[in-house]
């Protein structure tokens, strides 16, 4: 550990007196400076490209953003410890996935601890996290379906309801997402938000599209062995073979 | 058991309608002059007693035959059947009665002097009594099995109801529970007046709580004291961004309502509401008698953009439903989403609580 450069702590939670907390129990550490403190999961997104800290300390249930979501759209996979009062999926992700967290009310000790450990984890500037492929899986496999999708444009975060999306297509390492005529450009991939949506209202036709099952108005034949989706909005996305069976067994 | 058997004076009431049909028989056989008044009397009266213990016996074969599964022919032959039977025995009671009669006397005369075309009046009138005892209890059965319906309707709502508030007395809310002991332990740091004062509000919300979820009917102005306990814990966690407004007039504030209406309203207004909105807002809420009716208004402000992350609206519908349990059409509650505020709106009849 380098004790010449203090770790630079960032503090997310919409509560004062949380905030507080976590400010006194700092105190007592010589090597932690606290670069700042956000109330809302929006401002946590900024202040974290911003200030780029060592360590975040962040609350899942937030006004905005939830602190998964934070982690969604920062990309941010290393050095951070999750502060939770109730959250029972959340809770069940960080056992899964054996990421720390602390239970809020937590004790001095109890904090020293995480602190100890994300100290320990904490890679010097230019090595790869240590930390990474735990938060991955945890911001990648949700314990619930989709509710909502983000989508960050520059220092704005769009907002989706997972209602209004018509459909998800692939485009390289991107994915279009279709809403209302608009489309909006997220980085995932194809498979990954497949995993995350609700499989009830959601089916992936074709190697690269997702469709939302309301939004779909009719099977379209425009060829032998050929079908295409047509969707409320006019728009008409290919259906792949085995995107067809699986539509047959559905509708 | 027969429920008349099984009731002494349902017995008694049942023989007296049995010793009046004995009449009616014996003044039928006086008509068509088959016998002296006495006669007729002394054969009519003790075999209607003892025949009207088999016709008892319609009950259960009404029973075999329920409404739902009931398929006529055989239920029409099998009542034809019985009634012919039963027709049987009453001509073998009555041949061997006015035998025995006759035995019996000292003048060697039967009862009743009847001629082939009187006993077979006599075993139609048998075969229209046991028809007429099996249709009655038919629709004995029919209206016995009415009540009982009624009654097990009762029963499960009773049910229902006292589940939902043993669900109430548990489902304290972890979140807030949690978040609330965290702000007491911040709190400790610097301002162990402030740390007291919400330990004793937290106990007093959780002990009100629990006393007032037992009870079937509250004042509002119980549920508001109750609610000026969470709203003060809730305030030292939001600080400034939480204000509340609460015009309960006086007259409002004695109606009575089911427990836990108004503080699950707050909770939503401000998980939902004063949460999302940067530099927070002012919970409205009003409750006054007009039109002979308790009203309750709740208006919270709300984030414009705000795309809700799940589970909203599910507690409001669970509101609305146990109002409706309770109420029935009586009870009205809506709400509203607008630009910037939320309104939920709630009527009730009025009720209050009877001077004892």
């Amino acid at each position: 550990m380098n004790s010449s450069t203090p770790l630079r702590a960032l503090i997310v939670d919409d509560e004062e007196l949380a905030r507080r907390l976590i400010r006194e129990y700092l105190r007592g550490h010589a090597d932690i400076e606290i670069a700042g403190e956000c109330e809302n999961g929006l401002d946590a997104v900024k202040q974290i490209g911003a200030l780029s800290p060592d360590l975040v300390f962040l609350d899942i249930q937030m006004p905005r953003l939830t602190g998964l979501e934070v982690l969604e759209l920062t990309g941010r996979r290393a050095g951070v410890i999750f502060t939770t009062a109730y959250d029972e999926h959340a809770i069940k992700a960080f056992e899964l996935h054996a990421v720390d967290y602390l239970l809020k009310p937590f004790s001095k000790a109890r904090f020293d601890d995480a602190l100890a450990r994300a100290r320990t984890l904490h890679a010097p500037a230019g090595a790869p996290p240590a930390q990474a492929p735990a938060l991955d899986a945890l911001v990648a496999r949700r314990t619930a379906p989709l509710e909502r999708i983000l989508i960050r444009d520059r220092e704005q975060v769009h907002v989706i309801a997972i209602e209004q999306v018509e459909c998800i297509e692939a485009q390289g390492d991107y994915l279009a997402i279709h809403v209302d005529g608009k489309c909006h450009l997220k980085p995932q991939r194809i498979s990954e938000i497949e995993e995350q949506l609700d499989a009830t209202r959601f089916l992936r036709i074709h190697r690269s599209f997702i469709i939302s099952l309301a939004h779909l108005q009719a099977i379209e034949r425009p060829g032998p062995d050929r079908h295409a989706a047509r969707l409320r909005s006019g728009k008409r996305v290919p259906i792949s073979r085995s995107g067809y069976e699986k539509l047959r067994t559905l509708v | 058991m027969h429920p008349i058997l099984a009731d002494a004076r349902r017995l008694l009431w049942y023989e007296l309608a049995w010793l009046l049909a004995g009449v009616g028989l014996a003044s039928l056989l006086r008509l068509t002059e088959q016998a002296e008044w006495t006669g007729a009397l002394e054969f009519a009266l003790p075999l209607c007693v003892v025949w009207s213990f088999d016709a008892l016996s319609s009950y259960y074969i009404c029973r075999s035959q329920p409404y739902s599964q009931r398929r006529w022919p055989v239920t029409l032959s099998l009542f034809g059947g019985a009634s012919l039977l039963s027709a049987l025995v009453w001509l073998g009671l009555g041949e061997t009665w006015n035998l025995l009669g006759r035995w019996m006397s000292h003048d060697n005369k039967p009862f009743v002097v009847m001629n082939s075309a009187g006993w077979v009046m006599y075993f139609a009138a048998g075969f229209a009594l046991y028809l007429l005892a099996l249709l009655a209890h038919d629709v004995l059965i029919a209206f016995e099995s009415v009540q009982e319906a009624a009654r097990r309707e009762a029963e499960s709502r009773v049910l229902a109801r006292d589940a939902e508030l043993q669900m109430l007395r548990t489902q304290i809310n972890p979140h807030f529970l949690f978040n609330s002991l965290n702000s007491i332990s911040a709190l400790t740091g610097f301002d162990p007046e402030a740390a007291r004062e919400m330990t004793v509000d937290l106990a007093q919300f959780f002990r009100r709580t629990l006393a007032l979820a037992a009870r079937e009917r509250i004042t509002l102005g119980e549920e508001v004291t109750l609610c000026e306990h969470f709203l003060a814990i809730e305030k030292r966690r939001f600080g400034a961004k939480l204000a509340a407004d609460l015009r309960v007039e006086p007259e409002a504030a004695a109606c009575l309502l089911p427990p836990m209406t108004l503080q699950p309203l707050l909770e939503n207004a401000i998980k939902h509401g004063i949460r999302q909105v940067d530099g927070g807002g002012t919970i409205v809420v009003e409750a006054q008698v007009r039109d002979g009716g308790l009203h309750i208004a709740v208006v919270n402000p709300v984030a414009a953009e705000d795309v809700p992350a799940g589970g909203h609206g599910v507690g409001l519908r669970n509101i609305r439903e146990r109002l409706a349990v309770l109420y029935g059409t009586r009870a009205r509650m809506a709400w509203q989403r607008g630009a910037t505020q939320f309104t939920i709106e709630i009527h009730l009849p009025v009720d209050k609580e009877t001077a004892a």
